[in-house]
């Protein structure tokens, strides 16, 4: 079934495109008629999508199961933060410079984090956010545990944020898509079949290990920044949370880990329940524990790694024909 | 001699985080499993506890005895239905079934207890049990490095000398060979679970005993744990004591020298560097996956 | 003709157990040696060493001259030394395309364009152009090891190591995998055929080395090798005791 569709004429293509521009235009107005409650929500939604998509990206494509990624959620809104409240500088200038320390701040602590393997990866970046919480809540420059009111925050409008986190979110899926058909897709592809066979054909492991990592640490980053423009109030303890973690890891496992599709699915579930039961925060991270687990356990492919395997379809596909 | 007293807490300290990474130690070296629940699972002994100790008018005893009941059935729970079902399909899977688990447990006690610091009330940790000038020792940290030698050689003695401590060391060395043999061993990793419950219970007594804890304070256990198993070598039961210690030093030597805002910090890059170095552990000799 | 490759003296030992004694071979340019040797003569370790997953413990390796004892596996894939395993592992998740695209884009380091045609050319040489589109976990036996020699040639390679390729398969579907080794010559790449079943290697190969207990034994022509009271006394000898 899926190598008849891999050989399917242009057809499919062209619906696929129309549908696409459909969905596109759609979110694109959708200012324009909906309200505000409406928008915050979706901001949400294609935010944490981009999360999802770089945790996706990492656990998903490349083995690395990293529970440190608020790590670049909180250098992202401090980078924000710092820019805005204490240089007074444009907000712009706070979400790029999140980006460029978190890639920056990724690269050195690849070398240690890299020696470990597996589970120890694992909760080694999870070691390091720890450490980073901790540190940022005696480090004076950044007000230790009062954090910043950002008050430039204020200033945008609902409308302003949707834009920019539309931008990222579909982003986000735009840069896994074409990453995953570039040479480096193709050696993630391979290093997920059998690292050995890889490398006896010449693909270097760690380098596109390294490589992907650094993409995600400036996604995730640039990401952090955009939540904090909308949160607009930012502390040590609640931006290095594993909390940010958390969401990433239940979008992609219940979307569909290893699928682009599944964090697109997962980020519109994750923040729907999340908002259904806004005000019984514990219920809805105990109902979403639950329904993570009983995931793995009952179709560890998720929503749409189990439709894939049952329908044979590939909405985004990255095989090479 | 300020130092000489961090020093000799931060020794005896080293006896309530062996205890904390024990059951951790145990699970890994078993089923080479990584337990993300490990610290939730502590905090919630240390919730019931608290609870039984209320019950019974302050017998800490009576307390963790029901407590070690309640977690044994809740760890045989777990294991059976749902870490059992997924440890042979690859790594991620039970890596991220047991982080489910963790939050969920953290979520149903912040649910059921609410976000304040509890504490478990005792007297043992206003009493000095040695007092000189240049030290002193007191009764709870004394208490912790005391169960903790407990403990360890009790495991100890089970896991060499009995046919149930036998068949779960068959069972880490040879899966295949230990089932041929007629061993169960998913039910052998179940019954470690529960092991690893009855120490987590003690564990969790401790902690409330020594600290203020939170329904989110599994995290902060769980790195402990997880530090010191892989200092003192995972599955390596005498490693632990010596990790514990080299953790509960490190702590107080970065509060000693640089303010008690970095005494987690310090910890934390201790551990770090340690697995950066030696990723196996110090004392192990490479038993990894 | 030019050496290719010239193992001289290599040797590995874990502690005070050593798996390789002291091995030597030397492969010309566009020939096919056969290694042969009962289990546990030490020829997997062997092909281990000239890949790179193993670092020897004595001795070096020249490929073309030039010292790559302490190489990477993917450095020696890039300087020209593939290898197909013992038990095929293709990217079974990927298509015969991909797989072949992963050794001409990453061994050859060719622009995807221009890898793409290499593909193409290959999947013709090694026969799965009618599978270019199959995912490789549904391929049979045969077209594994067919497509892992085409994978390790997408990579341009001057030697190939072959780990038991032949094994497991049929006699028929030998003799697909001789003709396959012929061409693999023809195109001017040397070949290290590791192989348990000594009839296949008396027809495939130029020379053949036999190795016991993790030393040469003998090293010649085919017929002669097989024939020989050395290879005679390391196979049945052990039996007789």
């Amino acid at each position: 079934m899926i190598q008849l569709l891999a050989s399917k004429p242009f057809k499919i293509l062209n619906i696929k495109i129309i549908v696409l521009i459909l969905i596109i235009s759609i979110f694109l107005t959708l200012p324009l008629w909906s309200s505000e409650y409406i928008i915050s929500v979706f901001v949400l939604i294609f935010l944490y999508m981009s999360l999802g998509q770089m945790w996706n990206l990492l656990a998903g494509y490349t083995g690395l199961v990293s529970l440190g990624q608020q790590i670049f959620i909180g250098l992202g809104g401090y980078s924000l933060a710092v820019i805005t409240v204490l240089y007074q500088l444009p907000i712009a200038l706070g979400i790029i410079v999140g980006g460029v320390i978190s890639i920056l701040f990724a690269l050195i602590i690849s070398q240690p984090i890299f020696k470990m393997r597996g589970d120890y990866f694992t909760i080694g970046t999870w070691i390091v956010a720890e450490c980073l919480a901790v540190f940022f809540s005696v480090w004076t420059y950044v007000r230790g545990g009062l954090g910043f009111n950002i008050i430039a925050a204020y200033k945008l409008s609902t409308t302003d944020i949707y834009y920019m986190a539309v931008a990222m979110g579909l982003g986000s899926i735009a840069l896994v898509y074409f990453l995953l058909r570039t040479k480096i897709g193709l050696a993630l592809m391979a290093m997920r079949d059998n690292e050995s066979a890889a490398e006896t054909l010449g693909v270097e492991l760690y380098k596109t290990k390294l490589k992907v990592f650094l993409i995600a640490a400036f996604v995730t980053g640039l990401t952090g920044g955009l939540l904090y423009l909308s949160i607009a109030y930012i502390q040590p303890r609640a931006s290095f949370s594993i909390t940010w973690t958390v969401a990433m890891v239940f979008i992609v496992i219940i979307g569909g880990i290893g699928t682009i599709e599944g964090p697109i699915l997962g980020a519109f579930f994750f923040i729907l329940i999340k908002q259904y039961l806004y005000n019984y925060p514990g219920i809805s991270m105990i109902i979403l524990g639950t329904v993570a687990i009983l995931t793995i356990l009952i179709a560890p492919k998720g929503i749409v790694g189990t439709l894939q395997e049952r329908y044979g379809f590939e909405i985004l596909s990255i095989r090479r024909r | 001699m300020q130092i000489i007293q961090s020093l000799l807490n931060g020794i005896l300290l080293g006896g309530l985080y062996a205890m904390v990474a024990l059951g951790m130690s145990l699970v890994f070296g078993i089923m080479k499993l990584t337990n993300i629940a490990h610290g939730d699972l502590i905090i919630v002994a240390t919730y019931i506890c608290m609870v039984m100790a209320v019950q019974f008018s302050g017998n800490l005893l009576l307390a963790v005895l029901i407590t070690i009941c309640f977690m044994m059935l809740i760890g045989f729970l777990l294991q059976t239905f749902l870490i059992n079902k997924v440890l042979d399909k690859g790594p991620e899977p039970p890596l991220l079934v047991t982080f489910g688990i963790s939050i969920t447990l953290s979520n149903i006690l912040l649910l059921v207890f609410g976000a304040d610091a509890r504490y478990i009330p005792n007297t043992l940790k206003t009493i000095n049990i040695v007092n000189t000038e240049h030290f002193s020792i007191s009764a709870i940290y004394l208490l912790n490095f005391i169960v903790a030698i407990v403990v360890i050689c009790t495991l100890h003695y089970i896991m060499k000398n009995t046919f149930f401590g036998r068949s779960i060391r068959a069972t880490a060395d040879d899966v295949t060979t230990a089932e041929l043999m007629g061993v169960n061993t998913k039910r052998i990793y179940s019954y470690t679970m529960c092991l690893a419950m009855v120490i987590s219970s003690i564990a969790g007594l401790l902690v409330g005993m020594n600290y203020t804890y939170y329904p989110s304070t599994g995290t902060e256990y769980l790195i402990y744990a997880f530090g010191v198993v892989v200092i003192g070598g995972m599955g390596n039961q005498m490693g632990i004591l010596l990790g514990g210690i080299i953790l509960g030093i490190a702590q107080l030597m970065g509060a000693y020298f640089f303010g008690t805002g970095y005494q987690l910090l310090a910890g934390y890059l201790v551990l770090l560097i340690i697995l950066t170095i030696r990723p196996q552990g110090i004392l192990s000799k490479a038993t990894r996956r | 003709m030019a050496t290719v490759l010239d193992v001289q003296d290599i040797g590995i030992s874990f502690g005070n157990n050593h798996v390789l004694k002291s091995l030597s071979l030397e492969l010309k340019e566009s020939e096919v040696l056969g290694v042969i040797g009962p289990n546990g003569a030490g020829k997997t370790v062997m092909l281990n060493i000239l890949t790179g997953i193993m670092r020897p413990t004595k001795g070096q390796i020249l490929f073309q001259g030039e010292n790559i004892t302490n190489l990477s596996t993917t450095e020696r894939c890039r300087k020209g030394i593939g290898r197909t395993f013992q038990v095929p592992r293709p990217f079974e998740k990927m298509t015969v395309f991909e797989n072949i695209l992963v050794g001409s884009v990453y061994g050859d380091r060719k622009s995807e364009k221009e890898a793409r045609v290499k593909a193409l050319e290959i999947m013709e040489l090694i026969g799965l152009t009618e599978k270019k589109g199959w995912f490789a976990g549904k391929l049979g036996l045969l077209d594994r090891k067919r497509l892992e020699i085409g994978r390790a040639l997408a990579s341009n390679p001057k030697v190939l190591l072959f780990d038991e390729v032949a094994g497991g398969l049929t006699e028929s579907e030998v003799s697909d995998i001789l003709g396959m080794v012929r061409m693999v010559k023809e195109q001017g790449i040397s070949v290290i055929w590791i192989e348990h079943v000594l009839k296949t290697m008396r027809e495939g190969t130029d020379r053949v080395l036999c190795i016991a207990e993790g030393r040469n034994v003998i090293c010649g022509i085919p017929e002669e090798v097989m024939r020989s009271k050395e290879v005679h006394d390391v196979y049945l000898g052990a039996d007789e005791e």
